[in-house]
């Protein structure tokens, strides 16, 4: 690299180069401003449309709603059982997410401290369930489920929830635990604290960032998720909103009700937009903490 | 500090649930593979490899296959090269970046069903958001256009996957870059360097670890493709839309009506299975140098 021959230009030095900079910059911002828009725009679309006829959807998708038709929230609430769905998912997503945090937690930290033969072994049969298609596990988990006589039941969906959460969880969370300092536990440790102690009062409490991050990531893939309820669940019933959601979508050729559909769209997707808004900075980063070390 | 006890019992719960929901069903339908199987409590015949000689002549697993494919590499090179587009202009030091990174990652924490919905609203030839517009702009050929119609749809799919998936991966590069230090790119700035080639001669060599992590996680997402395609083909699926897990699902349970062949199921499950490891150790192997030290 050489400066020699090339003055170096200082930028803003006048208003003319601070024009010229913005102007350079114009072409960034439209390319990003258009897949914003894009991104933006068919979410509020999609929303917008819950509130329109089916009349106002099928002549144009771009008109807007001459009046709002709140009604079709509470009749796909009700008729199209997304109510019934949405419980159901509350409480499965919720438990299955709590379960998958209690029990990997501890595994993740006798992972990542305690010395034993084969910890790095066994670290990476975990690690390497990340890489198994989920397909795979359609036949032989129905199987397994139905003699364990919980197939069609949301207990078995939840273990089922659980055990698929593992490989990365596992993987998130020893790259947690690795990364925080022994300090604090040599120190509990010389004050005579058992290891049991250790663990719920001097690790957890510093665990916590990285617990809440493990929590959203799980609880939002779990309540988009459909696959698995397709293979487990078949009592209309017991479907989870994902699949409640499936099956509203699938009967559009039969009723061409796109509001109710964008309406229960809408309500299935404000849990996730919510834990996102709030917490999208967390669940960025420990996405991304396994992939930059 | 740590007893043989304190081990065992924080170990256990997750190990537990881990090889019996997990790795014992991977175990399983290497088993089942070799069987002919129409299901529950029925009489399962050993054929050996039959299965897998079977999805050698059969015309829908190629058609399966291919299709895994093309998503894999046409949608993998349209997402990496708007992902790196985006890495490129968002940190050519823009005001807002956040912001655009929170936006550009909102489709993945929206549910498929959800993503596919609005994606049929896009495409529908009744009313459709896009040929609205094509029309509103004075396009009135281009506006009659059938997107999902069967010669078109795979594609018309594809571009609604490469929409949820760019952000995704946006968000890993961004994050590599970030751990770039700052002093290279002013040293090329005063060289006079413009933003592409800053890119190219900077940031690609920097963040090549994080690239071929996120080239790996993209084919585990694409060889495993099931959920998008099969709500997007709704009821009816049409093979053009089928993956090997579509292909799989329906040869193990059925669609409309019932086809229970669990094993030629199995098998085209570990098909599936092998190829994904095989295309991660590849890319690792080939991608693989020498740790950059800087």
């Amino acid at each position: 690299m050489s400066v020699a021959g090339v003055l170096p230009r200082v930028p803003g030095i006048s208003s003319g180069t601070a024009l010229r900079h913005a102007l350079a910059r114009a072409p960034v911002y439209l390319i990003l401003g258009l897949w914003s828009v894009l991104t933006i725009g068919a979410i509020v679309w999609v929303v917008l449309g819950g509130l329109k006829t089916k009349r106002e959807v099928l002549l144009s998708g771009w008109s807007l709603p001459a009046s709002p038709q709140w009604g079709n929230f509470p009749r796909v609430l009700s008729e199209g059982n997304l109510g019934h769905y949405f419980v159901n998912s509350a409480l499965t997503v919720t438990l299955s997410t709590l379960a998958i945090i209690a029990v990997s937690v501890p595994a993740a930290y006798v992972l990542t401290r305690a010395e034993f033969r084969g910890r790095e072994a066994l670290t990476n049969v975990f690690v390497i369930g990340i890489g198994i298609p989920i397909p795979l596990l359609f036949i032989p988990v129905f199987m397994i489920l139905a003699w364990l006589r919980l197939a069609d039941t949301l207990t078995g969906l939840s273990i089922v929830f659980v055990a698929v959460s593992l490989p990365f969880t596992v993987y998130l969370l020893t790259g947690f635990f690795s990364s925080l300092p022994r300090a604090l536990e040599d120190a509990a440790a010389i004050d005579g604290c058992n290891s049991v102690q250790i663990f719920w009062h001097a690790m957890l409490p510093l665990a916590r960032p990285g617990i809440l991050t493990a929590f959203i990531i799980n609880f939002i893939w779990l309540w988009n998720e459909y696959q698995l309820s397709l293979t487990i669940i078949n009592t209309g019933d017991k479907r989870p909103i994902g699949l409640g959601l499936y099956a509203l979508q699938n009967a559009l050729q039969y009723t061409s009700d796109w509001p109710g559909l964008f309406a229960g769209v809408t309500i299935a997707i404000i849990p996730t937009l919510l834990l996102y808004a709030v917490l999208a900075e967390k669940m960025i980063a420990g996405l991304t903490a396994g992939a930059v070390k | 500090m740590f007893s043989k006890r304190l081990i065992l019992g924080f170990l256990a719960p997750a190990t537990f649930i881990y090889f019996v929901f997990f790795l014992l069903p991977v175990a399983c339908t290497l088993y089942i593979s070799l069987f002919d199987w129409t299901g529950f409590g029925d009489h399962m015949t050993f054929i050996g490899l039959k299965n897998y000689v079977r999805m050698w002549s059969d015309p829908v697993f190629w058609i399966s296959l291919q299709n895994t494919f093309a998503i894999l590499v046409v949608g993998g090179v349209c997402v990496f090269a708007l992902a790196l587009l985006f890495t490129a202009l968002i940190d050519s030091g823009v005001w807002g970046k956040k912001l655009f990174r929170f936006i550009f990652f909102l489709p993945n924490i929206l549910a498929i069903v959800a993503v596919t919905a609005m994606w049929s609203y896009i495409y529908n030839p009744k009313g459709g958001l896009l040929n609205g517009l094509l029309k509103g702009i004075g396009l009135t050929g281009a506006s009659k256009f059938l997107w999902t119609a069967p010669e078109h749809i795979f594609w018309s799919m594809l571009a609604a996957i490469v929409w949820v998936n760019t952000g995704f991966f946006l968000i890993l590069l961004l994050a590599g870059t970030d751990k770039v230090p700052k002093d290279m790119y002013e040293a090329a700035e005063l060289d006079g360097a413009s933003i592409f080639q800053k890119f190219f001669f900077i940031t690609i060599p920097m963040i090549w670890d994080v690239l071929v992590i996120s080239l790996v996680i993209w084919i585990i997402a694409a060889m495993k493709m099931f959920e998008f395609p099969y709500a997007f083909g709704l009821i009816q699926i049409p093979q053009q839309l089928y993956t090997l897990g579509i292909y799989l699902f329906i040869m193990g349970f059925g669609h409309r009506e019932p086809i229970y062949q669990l094993g030629y199921a199995a098998a085209i499950g570990v098909v599936l299975l092998a190829l994904t490891f095989i295309l991660i150790f590849a890319t690792r192997r080939l991608l693989r140098r020498a740790t950059l030290e800087f």
